[in-house]
């Protein structure tokens, strides 16, 4: 159980976490969502105290974190920069941060075969590819068989095999009663893991929602209509309410009227029609509607 | 929604031992600490046998003469190796803000200075032990090759043993100032340079403006520098030196007292700053 309360941390000017409070529960896997630069890395920084807040409080099961008697146990982490010294083994790296604990090593041999590192154990980590950085971030954060799970952007750099594992032990580690709090920048990778959805832009949270509410939030009430006469059926329907985007000659696409309305109302004005679909909408969309004003980095553009 | 049931984290919590031992496995599995240790062995025994090797008595001798000059040979390699502890022990920890591995260790130890004071005293340690061991190897080494050319030495004078553990000290002392300099500057260029610049550069200055303006504030200054003052715990002379108003001469003890005092300066600030800054 995470709990943020008025949490804000500013970098002199700049506030990069803005008041935000928000709870993340045992259970349930939690997606942190924002575009980059939204302040989540931030966040998950002040939770394990690496930062410390401007204002507010951060607690980790009550209670904050630095309090905690055995902090690899309660909560284990994933950062999103490399969090390794480059000239020690894998290896070793686990053992130093397990003797802190007084862990085994019968745990630091699991959490790598756990996360496939075998082969490379002994290798120093300076060599080590992204994803393979990403697999000994991870198998640091599971150590301390830890009670909550904080991982920032932990699909980045996996092959997609990494991904679906990242996902199952993710899922499996919620279903065993762990709080499990994920962030990415993809609300795809979301749309397949998360039972929670926390988004933030600039700072704020923009929605916090279970995940079903949030791809509503996108499934809207558009309707896909197709027809050779569109240009004609576009003006029948046409009202002060109703929104119509032509998208093709013959396709267009329809906000403020059930299916069952455009349906009878073609038939009363003897339109033929080849499509009358509900716009499905994605969590992708839902996300990119929600986040819209909320990008801090345009590509190609200019930032407000 | 769900009715499973919160886990409940369970299992061995932080310990201080369990600090060391984590400071053991990070000091020992890095190729930089073999490579500095390497060369404080090596320096120091290798100078002190090359000194005696090359020594060449003349004329009359005391046996007091005799004894100084071994201590002074077996403790030589000090002047350098001191270079190298500083480099080594200003690594220990600007090492890990370099790699980032600094984030490791503070979730792992929230609390923070826990984990600063582990990491100097395992690094204090090793480097008195090894520092000991090297400078006490030169010592039977020299006293071999010396007593080889007819100097008549004494192995049971306290003093003499108490320069050669004194220097081994003074080793250990010098580094843990480098490595809270480390955790000051938490970069590894700007912490090897700010090191060096106070054991090495700083006494040569100093020197300069002492004989150049003869002032005793400069000399005293010089004196109470890190290195300078720590030099007194491994210098052995038969006869004191000509007393001269004004100017500070501190003994083995007063060296020792100083330089602790300079390693609590810069361990307390390196603590503070630890706390409170974000990592």
């Amino acid at each position: 159980m995470i709990e943020a309360t008025g949490l804000t941390k500013r970098y002199g000017m700049k506030t990069a976490v803005d008041d935000v409070t928000f709870s993340v529960k045992p259970g349930l896997v939690t997606g942190f969502l924002g575009p980059n630069g939204a302040g989540k890395s931030t966040t998950m920084r002040l939770v394990v105290g690496l930062d410390r807040p401007s204002s507010g409080s951060v607690t980790v099961n009550g209670k904050s974190y630095s309090a905690l008697r055995a902090p690899l146990r309660e909560v284990g982490v994933l950062l999103d920069a490399k969090a390794v010294h480059t000239g020690r083994s894998a290896i070793n790296h686990l053992r130093a941060l397990a003797a802190t604990h007084s862990i085994g090593r019968a745990r630091v041999d699991e959490v790598i075969g756990l996360t496939g590192l075998d082969s490379v154990a002994r290798k120093r980590v300076g060599g080590f590819s992204l994803g393979m950085g990403q697999r000994l971030g991870i198998a640091a954060a599971l150590l301390g068989d830890p009670a909550t799970l904080i991982l920032d952007e932990p699909v980045n750099g996996l092959d997609p095999e990494g991904v679906i594992w990242v996902r199952t032990l993710a899922r499996f580690l919620a279903s065993e009663g762990r709080t499990i709090f994920l962030s990415s920048h993809l609300m795809s990778e979301m749309a397949q893991t998360a039972d929670h959805i926390i988004v933030l832009g600039r700072g704020r949270i923009i929605a916090d929602a279970p995940v079903g509410e949030i791809l509503a939030l996108a499934t809207g009430t558009a309707m896909l209509v197709r027809t050779p006469d569109a240009e004609r059926f576009g003006a029948l329907l046409s009202a002060p309410d109703i929104s119509i985007t032509h998208r093709e000659p013959q396709l267009m696409q329809v906000t403020g009227l059930s299916s069952a309305q455009i349906g009878e109302l073609a038939a009363k004005n003897g339109v033929v029609l080849h499509e009358l679909s509900p716009q499905a909408g994605s969590l992708e969309d839902a996300y990119l509607a929600l986040t819209k004003d909320e990008v801090e980095y345009h590509a190609g553009g200019t930032p407000r | 929604m769900t009715t499973t049931q919160a886990y409940v984290a369970h299992g061995s919590g932080l310990s201080f031992r369990g600090l060391l031992l984590s400071e053991w496995i990070k000091l020992s599995s890095l190729r930089s600490t073999m490579w500095c240790y390497g060369l404080i062995i090596l320096i120091n025994i290798g100078l002190g046998v090359l000194l005696a090797v090359s020594f060449q008595p003349q004329g009359a001798s005391t046996a007091s003469i005799d004894q100084g000059y071994w201590v002074q040979f077996s403790t030589i390699g000090i002047a350098f190796s001191q270079l190298v502890v500083s480099v080594l022990g200003a690594l220990v920890i600007t090492g890990e803000y370099g790699t980032g591995m600094i984030r490791s260790t503070l979730t792992a130890v929230p609390k923070r200075i826990p984990a600063l004071i582990s990491k100097a005293v395992v690094f204090s340690v090793v480097s008195f032990v090894i520092s000991l061991v090297s400078i006490v190897v030169a010592a039977l080494l020299a006293q071999g090759l010396l007593t080889g050319k007819g100097l008549t030495l004494d192995l049971s004078d306290g003093r003499a043993w108490g320069a050669i553990v004194g220097g081994a000290a003074f080793l250990a002392l010098i580094g843990l100032v480098a490595l809270f300099l480390g955790a000051i500057v938490r970069n590894s260029a700007a912490g090897i340079s700010a090191a060096l610049g106070l054991i090495f550069v700083a006494p040569i200055v100093l020197q300069i403006f002492a004989a150049v303006t003869r002032a005793a504030w400069v000399q005293n200054l010089f004196e109470l520098l890190p290195s300078s003052a720590g030099a007194r715990m491994y210098s052995y002379t038969a006869t004191p030196a000509p007393k001269v108003p004004d100017v500070i001469v501190l003994d083995p003890a007063q060296g020792l007292l100083v330089l602790v005092a300079w390693v609590a300066l810069f361990g307390i600030l390196a603590s503070v700053l630890l706390k409170r800054r974000d990592a």
